[in-house]
């Protein structure tokens, strides 16, 4: 399968009468905006904001990030099973555009949501940062339920991303990205000498809003699955969670997986990248002990030589990571685990919920735990009312001068288990 | 806490829903819980099938800490 991605990196964002793309500025008209949000009948009003890098702004509480993304040619659509079809997609072309964001705001369940900071040290704790964001506000019709709340959200930052992106469809890309995996048997014939690596991905999916998407799948209901690494390119995983929203995966990363990008850097040089294998984070102990039973029964059937296994989240997450690992090197596979660690505020606790032997290759993230001062900012694009009930916040973090003291667990993305940010440890 | 319980010369069961987390922290007697959001119950049965449920557990919690155990030991049924 071949994916030939096309960027197309916007300059700035403006607010305008017309909805365009012109000379790398997007011109985004309210109303077209608007239009879009209010298809879903759960949302009562729509409002919308432009954040900067380096301006003094802060977004929160922020439910989702979103690269628009548009299919220029080939099968299927963007976010398949929500927005196109379910035509199973990761081939032909496809356009992003680079250097910005959509943003979801709204308290949905309050303590659920994060943070993004877009100057200041917490600026420095966020990829989205760098970023410019299209921020939008939703408020829910009376009476919302808030699962339905969170599903309308999802849905109208999909499709406000999808409609950015749609301006673009006609602009040639400034610069092309061509991915390509072989199908079993011909990699194996082209790449005999090469280790046969996979990327291993948890999904998020414990329910109570905390679930990942799958071609429209809800993840908790999925068996371990193997995909084409080109697939989540074309957003055919996308998130529907973000508590503690240091280690969730916003779409975004979903569309930009670094462990996808930099396995695709090292085919046909020093590895064989085969495939991008799926896999769930359930409540019951039969769901965790089912999907890693068959999440190593899949890396068997590859012909594996090792993996990289992501997970996401934290606590009882940790022991599907761990089964994953143990039972992948049980069959005698190699096994590198990626996580983050929640080791107190002072790094001394244990990091991890549960341990074993054979996880003895690990790249952490950083301590979710950690503490961070984060002045008062200019400006607050969502609201601030629920600064303190967010998870990694506390009853004393507003400050007297306006400055809030949280655990970086607040901060989206600070530490993405995927590596999308740069904590680590050595 | 169930270790440290246990080294007071009190037989503790550890009711949970990750066992081998129960495992890997040192517990002796595990007794396996529904799911982590409702470990001693399950929201999604009629009332009286739920309360029989919840009994179950109880019970097997119970004749956990009454039996003699060499080692850690997960009581399944």
């Amino acid at each position: 399968m071949k994916l030939e991605l096309g960027k197309l990196t916007i300059r700035d964002i403006r607010f305008s009468e017309e909805s365009k793309i012109s000379e790398g500025i997007l011109y985004v008209s309210k109303e077209d905006l608007r239009r879009v949000a209010l298809t879903e009948e759960k949302i009562k009003s729509a409002d919308f904001d432009i954040a900067r890098p380096g301006e003094s702004v802060r977004i929160t509480p922020v439910k989702d990030v979103v690269e628009p993304r548009v299919k220029t040619e080939g099968p299927g659509g963007i976010f398949p099973g929500f927005i196109a079809g379910v035509d199973t997609v990761g081939s032909g072309k496809t356009l992003a555009l680079k250097g910005m964001a959509v943003v979801t705001t709204g308290p949905i369940v309050n303590f659920q949501e994060g943070v993004i900071d877009m100057s200041g040290p917490g600026a420095d704790y966020t990829p989205f940062s760098k970023l410019l964001n299209l921020c939008v506000i939703c408020e829910p019709v009376d009476n919302c339920e808030k699962h339905q709340y969170e599903s309308a959200l999802r849905m109208a930052g999909l499709k406000i991303a999808s409609f950015v992106a749609g301006l673009g469809k006609d602009i040639a890309p400034e610069e092309t990205e061509t991915f390509e995996t072989p199908d079993l048997l011909t990699g194996m014939k082209a790449f005999p000498e090469l280790p046969r690596v996979a990327y291993v991905q948890m999904l998020q999916s414990q329910g109570l809003l905390h679930d990942t998407y799958v071609y429209g799948v809800d993840a908790k209901k999925i068996l371990p699955t193997v995909l084409y690494p080109t697939e989540s390119m074309d957003g055919a995983i996308l998130s529907g969670n973000c508590v503690s929203a240091c280690d969730k995966n916003p779409t975004y990363i979903h569309e930009n997986n670094p462990i996808v990008e930099d396995l695709f850097k090292q085919h046909g040089k020093t590895i064989n990248f085969v495939a991008h294998v799926i896999t769930n984070e359930n409540v019951f102990l039969a769901d965790k002990e089912r999907s890693s039973n068959q999440t190593a029964k899949l890396c068997k059937m590859l012909g594996l030589d090792a993996v990289i296994i992501s997970e996401e989240g934290f606590g009882n997450p940790d022991t599907d990571l761990i089964m994953n690992c143990k039972k992948i090197e049980a069959e005698g596979i190699k096994t590198v685990i990626v996580t983050d660690e929640y080791a107190g505020r002072d790094g001394k606790s244990q990091s991890l919920a549960d341990a074993d032997k054979a996880a003895d290759a690990l790249v952490t993230a950083g301590n979710a735990n950690q503490l961070v001062r984060l002045p008062k900012l200019d400006k607050v694009i969502g609201t601030m009312d629920y600064i303190s009930k967010i998870a990694g916040s506390s009853d004393k973090a507003l400050q007297s001068d306006g400055s809030i003291e949280v655990e970086i667990q607040v901060i989206t993305g600070a530490t993405s288990e995927v590596g999308f940010h740069t904590l680590s440890a050595r | 806490m169930v270790k440290e319980i246990e080294r007071s010369g009190l037989p503790v069961v550890h009711v949970c829903t990750v066992t081998p987390i129960s495992m890997t922290v040192g517990a002796n007697r595990i007794v396996p819980a529904i799911a982590i959001p409702h470990p001693l119950g399950n929201p999604s049965l009629p009332k009286e099938e739920e309360k029989a449920l919840r009994r179950k557990i109880v019970e097997k919690a119970l004749k956990a800490l009454t039996t003699e155990v060499t080692g850690q030991t997960v009581f399944k049924d």
